[in-house]
């Protein structure tokens, strides 16, 4: 595993949001995974919420 | 739509010896990263798709990646061999893999997992040094990020 100041620094630069990262580490595995299907539910309402909004919006581009 | 540790707990309660990898794995470590699927490795032998088999029975399991959506409860017939299995199931996606790149099969990934209760079962992850090193191995721009932030978190739980 390589120097933890040079990866913390590396996650910093990559902007990786390492406030995020202590916020999870202070939950049990169970809390994490249930924040993340939280965070899926609403990745796939979005996704499914986008794709209607495609559908509905072709018609009038392609009057345009 | 169930969550994805739904998946999990009928896999323990089926019998399968697996370990979680992949973005979930990461999730279990810590990761803010959100994965649309669970990825687990496994031996794929007729024992464990007999495992598989019962623990999906009633998910609606079918290869994602078959033209025609095949059943996962009908194929592979027997004596068909699979490296891994792509499913697609009304709880979500599930990739069963035969071995993971930069680390191995199954019983090399087990010798270094760890073991995390979740809702009542132990579960085997893949380790964090090993979640790294298959994520480097992968070598995808997402990849190497998601490398990034598990290198940091190692770095967090060093006490950084």
């Amino acid at each position: 595993m390589d120097n933890p100041d040079q990866a913390i620094e590396e996650a910093r630069r990559a902007g990786i949001d390492l406030a995020l990262l202590d916020s999870n580490l202070a939950l049990s595995p169970e809390q994490r995974v249930l924040r993340h299907e939280s965070a899926r539910e609403l990745m796939l309402a979005l996704k499914e919420a986008g794709a209607a909004y495609e559908k509905s919006a072709r018609p009038v581009a392609a009057v345009r | 739509m169930k969550s994805l540790h739904v998946l999990l707990q009928r896999f323990a309660d089926a019998g399968l010896e697996f370990v979680v990898v992949g973005g979930f794995a990461g999730v279990l470590h810590g990761s803010a990263y959100v994965t649309e699927d669970l990825d687990i490795c496994a031996v794929i032998s007729p024992e464990n798709i007999a495992k598989l088999r019962t623990a999906l029975v009633d998910l609606n399991p079918v290869h994602r990646m078959t033209h025609n959506k095949l059943s996962f409860l009908e194929h592979p017939s027997p004596g068909e061999k699979l490296a891994n299995v792509y499913l697609e199931t009304e709880a979500g996606i599930v990739d069963i893999l035969g071995s993971v790149l930069g680390i191995g099969g199954y019983r090399e990934l087990a010798r270094n997992a760890i073991e995390v209760p979740l809702f009542g079962h132990p579960c085997r992850v893949i380790s964090l040094e090993d979640l790294i090193k298959a994520k480097e191995a992968m070598g995808r721009e997402k990849d190497l990020l998601t490398a990034k932030e598990l290198r940091a978190i190692a770095a967090k739980r060093q006490g950084k």
